[in-house]
């Protein structure tokens, strides 16, 4: 956690007259480090995450990937949303050979081979030629996910892309990610307002308050539960106080009507 | 009765244990149920045929003026003869032709500008009053103006029939494209697209669905202001046919004249629909 990768130094963000931040943000973020951002809806983590992939700009401030300072978006940095995340017309083989279509480094080989490893990986090889509107909505995010991996993508931006679906397939997604993130050696900067989906699959949570954003609490995960996150390891005591605790955090960084939060 | 049978659906629901009988065939009047496509086509050609019928006994009962309301297989005979003596399958191809002509000129300028007015502020913001003005003026009312400029040749029918579909067009070509979710316009962006790749291989191919539905239902309202062109001024074309023929009282010919135009409507969007089912498979 020495070598800084992804670095905010001193990013502030307003629209018009509303702040976004509370305060100039200096994040840093090791390589292959999955870091979760963690706070109420609406309360600006979205939007830093998006001004990492460049589909947003800070008002002040700067955002650097290897010490160069990010630009507009480019395939390095690959976006997953929650929903419209695979194009429909295509197939799901053809949705994850499109993530190479600018790539003009790569052969039509080497995109081939990549597709069908990447398709491999999220388990969906069989389902190569299927349109995105036949599979469940868990496959549509590992096609995105497949797609962002194969694009060459070193950081990956995920805005609650589990949000949408159901409670076994979002578990068992969050396990395939992990393990993904582990193998791939992949950043993972991930959005959710979900404690238990952030203790599970971060090596890092950051907690924000509610709008205008302002960082609660660093959280270490990795130190505490360790880096391998097997399914069971919901079931215990460990995790399970782990979770209390930064729920409590969250509420307090919500206010007062955080009471619905998840 | 239609109580009745939902009812039984429920019980049979239910009762499991009982006759299979109706547990699989729900009402066809269950609210917003299914309709199989057979039944569906099956019914739409029972309730034509059963209006036809209607009309050919009124028609032949006497209870009206035949002059006015001549009966079907009269109709069918005018249909016959004028096809034989007044080359009525040319004039339909006259006003097809024209039709299409019109049309994809409007496609061809409204598609660009449709796109662009959503793709970028400025575009839209310039040119949404204008279009929403004329888009307003009833195309009956430009015909004068139109004659002025155009003269009473083929320019005018194809300006007037332009007219009436540019404009429309281009609206909703600029609602097709805001439509397109932002999330597949910014993946394309991180993929490394530029804007005309994310253009062309993202938004539009995404807009297209639309698109064509939006094609095919402007493409009948093009029928509507040739026939009003065709009557205003021509010497051809299906409009002048039903035209002349209402001069002399033909009533069957008139008539004639627009099942004529009936079926033309009823097959280009039969023939589109089906284009649009085998080219988006996949919605």
């Amino acid at each position: 956690m020495t070598q800084a990768y992804l670095e905010f130094h001193g990013v502030t963000k307003r629209f018009g007259d509303l702040d976004v931040v509370a305060q100039p943000f200096d994040i840093a973020v090791a390589r292959n480090e999955f870091v979760v951002f963690l706070g109420p809806s609406g309360c600006g983590k979205t939007t830093l995450m998006r001004m990492i992939g460049g589909l947003d700009t800070p008002s002040g401030g700067e955002i650097s990937l290897e010490g160069t300072p990010v630009g507009g978006p480019d395939h390095r940095r690959g976006m997953v949303f929650q929903s419209y995340s695979s194009f429909p017309w295509l197939t799901v083989a053809e949705n994850v050979l499109f993530g190479m279509r600018y790539r003009k480094d790569l052969t039509e080989r080497e995109k081939l081979a990549r597709r069908d490893h990447y398709l491999d990986l999220v388990g969906l090889y069989e389902f190569s030629n299927a349109y995105p509107n036949k599979v469940s909505g868990g496959m549509r995010q590992r096609v995105a996910i497949a797609r962002t991996l194969a694009a060459g993508s070193d950081v990956m931006l995920m805005d609650e892309p589990f949000g949408a679906l159901d409670a076994q397939r979002r578990e068992k997604l969050q396990v395939e990610l992990r393990a993904i993130q582990r193998r791939d050696a992949k950043t993972i900067v991930f959005v959710t307002h979900d404690v238990e989906e952030a203790v599970f699959l971060a090596d890092r949570v950051i907690v924000f308050s509610k709008r205008p954003a302002r960082i609660m609490a660093d959280i270490d995960i990795t130190e505490r539960l360790g880096a391998e996150r097997p399914l069971d390891l919901r079931d215990t005591p460990e995790f399970f106080q782990l979770r209390t605790a930064v729920l409590r955090l969250l509420r307090e960084a919500a206010g007062d009507e955080a009471g619905d939060e998840k | 009765m239609t109580q009745e049978v939902a009812g039984r659906v429920v019980t049979g629901r239910v009762v499991t244990t009982r006759r299979a009988v109706n547990r699989n065939q729900p009402s066809i009047w269950a609210f917003r149920g299914a309709l199989s496509r057979r039944a569906q086509i099956g019914i739409g050609v029972g309730t034509s045929v059963a209006l036809l019928l209607i009309w050919e006994a009124v028609a032949r009962s006497g209870l009206v003026n035949t002059t006015f309301l001549p009966s079907p297989t009269t109709v069918l005979g005018a249909l016959l003869t004028m096809i034989q003596k007044q080359s009525l399958l040319w004039h339909a191809g006259v006003s097809t032709l024209r039709v299409w002509i019109a049309f994809t000129l409007a496609a061809v300028m409204a598609i660009p500008i449709g796109i662009m007015m959503s793709s970028y502020r400025v575009v839209g913001a310039a040119l949404e009053p204008i279009i929403d003005f004329i888009r307003y003026l009833p195309v009956p009312a430009l015909v004068p103006l139109s004659i002025i400029w155009f003269g009473v040749g083929e320019n005018t029918k194809l300006y007037l029939l332009w007219l009436g579909t540019f404009f429309q067009l281009v609206l909703l070509v600029a609602d097709d494209m805001r439509r397109v979710p932002q999330e597949y316009i910014e993946i394309a962006h991180t993929l490394g697209a530029n804007t005309r790749q994310t253009l062309r291989d993202v938004a539009f191919r995404a807009m297209l669905p639309g698109l064509v539905d939006n094609l095919r239902i402007t493409l009948g309202w093009c029928w509507t202001y040739l026939i009003i062109a065709e009557i205003v001024a021509a010497d051809s074309g299906i409009g002048f046919v039903i035209w002349t023929a209402r001069r002399y009282m033909k009533t069957p010919e008139v008539m004639a004249g627009v099942v004529v135009i009936g079926v033309i409507g009823l097959v280009t969007d039969q023939l589109l629909r089906a284009l649009h089912r085998r080219a988006f498979r996949y919605l």
